[in-house]
């Protein structure tokens, strides 16, 4: 905004002193992980002195060596992978169907859309986390008898579950995108004689490629920060559980726990800063007001 | 190339009836206007022969096919929308070859075709361009030639020159006609610009809130108005109206008695109207210095225009507006009176704003 | 309805009727099931099949009553709820607020800063505040009183019962939903007609003023909508908790939730009671479906459903 020209500096100082006041907290903690990352202990009390500056704990952890001692050692690769399909399979399964819903909410009129969209709207209010005890059963009753495929099978169900949670919100968002999309291009489309099927494909999707993207994204931070569902169904460590079952481990070399929380903060920060403005737009639920 | 039949054609929104029984034949390879204000159901009715919308009521047939039922993409019409929807992801080649593609026509066809119709159209360099690379009138030439690729029956044009500066619009409209009459193909061209409609159309259909209140060529939509509405609508500026009141053989306009017009005597005694309204063209009418036989009044204002000049005359509180030639100098509250072309003189009803010799209908 | 639409409405739909099927309503039915049964430690085999009609309802209400471990479950889920919610408006509203009223560049870096508690994963950002509420010396909130000497020894805050551990998750909590807030109430302010703001700046009127005459009373909808939409999700969700607690961070009475009492009481460490649990989770679905429907009549949602044009 705004009131750029009638505003008074001196105001605008306070008020930006005062934010930095209230996100102190915020700051010191964020930057107290990442500079333990690069030290031999973790410098959580603000003691200058206890900041050695080493990359030892970087190189540890690409080498899988967490504990400065023994032999433990994981595959840090493998791990932080297992997150990425987790999350890439979200992101998947999530961009296609909300692409696909909310296409038809938007732009069909069929008996029952209402209810439908109550349906999704109470669905997107009402997480369905509170379910897990029922999922779980169902994954336990299609659990496969054969070993060969239980890893697999594990990598499915995590991310139909955990997608399943992100799609009556990200329907909604969809299609609010479609709604933006003048009726002109759609009658075009069908007067040329494409079915609905085709002006999907070939004249919506293309339009609201910055919406497809910004769900897309959505689905994918979901995906990649989730512990509960990773936790509870997938047979393979994420970063998630891999910080998760380290806390408190005795073993375990903090400051490198640090370093794989940097590491798995990265994308996100990423994400943030590329695509800022997209993912504010989308954020307040697809809903406009 | 079929002729167009719309029988009492209504359109229902939930409990708002946009169209209210429009019956219209368009003829074959006809340029029919349809022109109202905005709001009036044009892009409906226009959407309903499409087949965008489906009438809540009535037929519509295209030759002796009735096609109410028809799904838009076997009505074989081709639609250029106000806002020309040309898809920005595609090139304009792509845009125009899109119907063809949609109907599984051979590549090297669709080359063809879409060559074709681009050079008609005069945009053959522009085919490796996206939309958004073009001006205004380029764009709507591609919209104009992807109507057209298909080889529809019926050409459908909503306000397709409105997002067009005003002095393209006078070239791209002449070119329209033309190509028009070339193709030989059935045309509805949707406007709320009378200008555009007088000068293009073989026919002009004027609606208002949903019905259809006179269809006819442009001079007798102009000419023979059968609505006070229609009179004011066409025309720059449009009809002027006074009330007046029969004292047979007179009329009384405001205070001025004129003889009732030739045409109208009889009918006036038939039908034994006494509140009418009188309507006439600016430029069926003049302006006369000192007092004579006509609406006595005083000059209120005059704008030149070049070739000639508006005056505004003021009779007794109501005021009209007559063309006269450019030499005559007026002055501001000077007495003049406004000499009447008697028979170019339309004698409405006041209650029902309908013109006399429509009434009995 | 004609054949085609039919093709096309599967065509978009069966992949999210399928998802919804198999991962909301399906859950659902086992969920209520498995509350009229004895599972325990999933053991399938044993349990699925042994019907205990609505015994483990009875449980927890006796355990509402007399267990006083389950009390303070109860009584840490209204005040963390509670609090947290006016957290999230009043935080959120007042960080909207204040990046309104300051230059564009300033304020998108906050905006920035205050969307990490809500986008970074839920692992690393308990992470954070386990360092930053360590009960020992190495916590950065002790290591700052001590050198402040405001306390002389650290002080291991969520175990201090109740209200050390209450602060601490609701703090925690409170940062997301605050994230959730500004953008909203952000995007809303976004909508505003700035000329409003202009006149009455030009009027005279200071930025507190402005806020309190224009733009609140303009936000009154979503205002609604986050104290609504947060508190379902306060009352359902508990990542952040689940590993708070694992953490032994705060303390495991106090700092459990309905919520994370299902979860922890079904996948916990320990005697794990799949049929208890799930009937708790009824009970908690039952409260978060009504209050769906509640939201949903306050913020009148359906009258933003428009309907689709053309009969085609
Ligand atoms: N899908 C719809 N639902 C409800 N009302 C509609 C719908 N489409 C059009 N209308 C109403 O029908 C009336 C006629 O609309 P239409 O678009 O046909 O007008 P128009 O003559 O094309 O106007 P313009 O010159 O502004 O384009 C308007 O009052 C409009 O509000
Ligand atoms: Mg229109």
């Amino acid at each position: 905004m705004k009131d750029v020209e009638t505003r008074p500096k001196r105001y605008e100082r306070v008020i930006i002193l005062a934010l930095l006041l209230a996100s102190l907290p915020l700051i010191l903690g964020f930057s107290l992980l990442t500079i333990s990352s690069l030290s031999t202990n973790m410098v959580t009390n603000l003691d200058p002195d206890s900041f050695h500056s080493t990359l030892e704990n970087w190189i540890n952890l690409f080498k899988g060596k967490i504990a400065t001692t023994g032999g433990i050692r994981v595959n840090i690769w493998r791990i932080t992978l297992n997150t990425l399909v987790v999350a890439l399979g979200v992101a998947g399964v999530v961009t296609g169907i909300s692409a696909l819903a909310g296409y038809s909410l938007s732009r069909i009129d069929f008996r029952g859309r209402k209810i439908l969209m109550v349906l999704l709207l109470i669905l997107h209010a009402f997480p369905g986390v509170a379910l897990i005890v029922g999922v779980y059963l169902l994954y336990r009753l299609t659990f496969p008898q054969s070993h060969d495929l239980v890893g697999l099978y594990s990598f499915i169900y995590v991310i139909l579950a955990r997608a399943a949670l992100e799609i009556p919100m990200s329907i909604w968002l969809m299609k609010g995108f479609f709604d933006t999309i003048p009726w002109e291009f759609e009658w075009s489309g069908i007067i040329d004689g494409a079915s609905r099927i085709t002006v999907w494909r070939k004249i919506m999707l293309p339009l609201i490629k910055p919406g497809v993207l910004a769900v897309a994204l959505f689905a994918f931070l979901a995906g990649w920060q989730d512990i509960i569902y990773v936790r509870t169904f997938l047979i393979h460590p994420t970063l998630a559980t891999f910080i998760e079952a380290n806390i408190e481990a005795e073993y375990s070399h903090m400051p490198l726990i640090a370093a794989a929380g940097t590491v798995y903060l990265l994308p996100t920060i990423i994400f943030f800063i590329t695509a800022q403005q997209l993912l504010l737009q989308s954020y307040s639920g697809g809903i406009k007001g | 190339m079929v002729k167009v039949i719309l029988d009492n054609i209504t359109k229902r929104f939930d409990d708002f009836a946009a169209l209210k029984g429009v019956t219209l034949e368009i003829t074959d390879k006809e340029f029919m206007a349809l022109l109202g204000p905005s709001g009036s159901g044009k892009s409906t009715l226009l959407y309903t022969i499409a087949g965008i919308y489906r009438p809540t009521s009535g037929r519509i047939y295209f030759d002796d096919r009735d096609v109410t039922d028809v799904p838009p993409k076997d009505r074989n019409v081709g639609l250029v929308f106000q806002n020309w929807a040309l898809y920005p992801h595609m090139k304009v080649f792509d845009n125009i070859a899109f119907p063809l593609e949609l109907r599984k026509f051979p590549k090297e066809e669709i080359a063809k075709k879409v060559k074709e119709v681009a050079e008609m159209l005069r945009i053959e360099t522009l085919l490796n361009r996206y939309p958004w690379q073009l001006s205004g009138g380029q764009q709507q030439r591609v919209a104009i030639a992807r109507a057209l690729v298909k080889e529809p029956d019926v050409l459908l044009l909503d306000e397709p020159l409105s997002n067009l500066d005003a002095l393209l619009r006078l070239e791209v409209r002449a070119e329209l006609k033309r190509l028009q009459k070339e193709l030989g193909i059935t045309a509805v061209y949707v406007t709320h610009d009378q200008a555009e409609a007088l000068a293009m159309a073989d026919r002009i259909a004027v609606i208002k809130e949903g019905e259809i209140l006179q269809v006819g060529d442009p001079d007798e939509v102009y000419y023979k108005p059968k609505y006070r509405f229609v009179g004011g609508f066409l025309g720059s500026p449009p009809m002027n109206f006074l009330d007046a009141e029969v004292q047979d053989p007179y009329l009384d306009v405001y205070g001025n008695r004129i003889l009732i017009p030739i045409q109208y005597r009889e009918l006036v005694k038939k039908l034994g109207v006494r509140k009418v309204i009188l309507g006439f063209r600016p430029h069926d009418a003049e302006v006369v210095r000192g007092v004579a036989e006509g609406l006595v009044g005083t000059v209120y204002s005059f704008e030149p225009l070049g070739r000639e000049q508006i005056v505004t005359v003021s009779v007794n509180g109501a005021s009209l507006k007559v063309f006269a030639p450019e030499g005559e100098h007026f002055t501001f509250g000077e007495q003049v009176t406004v000499k009447l072309r008697e028979d170019r003189i339309i004698l409405f009803d006041k209650k029902t704003e309908k013109a006399l010799e429509f009434l009995e209908e | 309805m004609r054949k085609e639409k039919l093709r096309d409405l599967s065509f978009f739909l069966s992949p999210m009727v399928l998802m919804v099927l198999l991962f909301y309503l399906v859950p659902l039915i086992m969920t209520i099931y498995i509350s009229m049964t004895r599972m325990k430690n999933w053991n399938v085999e044993r349990y699925l099949t042994e019907f205990v009609g609505i015994y483990n309802y009875e449980r927890l209400f006796y355990m509402f009553q007399h267990d006083p471990t389950f009390k303070a479950v109860i009584m840490t889920t209204i005040v963390f709820v509670g609090i947290t919610l006016m957290i999230n408006v009043f935080g959120g509203l007042s960080l909207a607020l204040a990046t309104f009223f300051i230059n564009e560049r300033a304020a998108s870096s906050y905006r920035l800063l205050w969307l990490l508690p809500r986008m970074s994963p839920i692992a690393v950002y308990s992470l954070v505040w386990y360092y930053f509420f360590h009960g020992s010396e190495i916590g950065t909130l002790n290591s700052i009183l001590m050198s402040l000497g405001l306390i002389s020894e650290p002080i291991p805050w969520g175990q201090v019962t109740p209200w050390g551990a209450w602060s601490v998750i609701i703090f925690v909590n409170g940062l997301v939903g605050v994230s959730f807030g500004m953008i909203v109430f952000t995007s809303a302010l976004n909508q505003i007609p700035k000329e409003l703001v202009i006149a009455a700046r030009v009027d005279g009127a200071s930025s507190w003023q402005i806020s309190k005459r224009i733009l609140i009373p303009m936000m009154k909808w979503h205002l609604l909508y986050v104290l609504t939409w947060q508190f379902l999700s306060l009352l359902t969700t508990y990542p952040h908790l689940f590993l708070l607690v694992e953490w032994d961070l705060v303390n495991r009475d106090y700092g459990t939730t309905l919520a994370l009492y299902v979860f922890n009481t079904a996948f916990g460490r320990g005697e794990q009671d799949q049929g208890l649990a799930a009937a708790a989770a009824v009970v908690l679905s039952i409260i978060g479906v009504i209050g769906g429907f509640v939201t949903l009549k306050v913020l009148q949602f359906e009258k933003m459903m428009k309907k689709p044009r053309g009969d085609f």
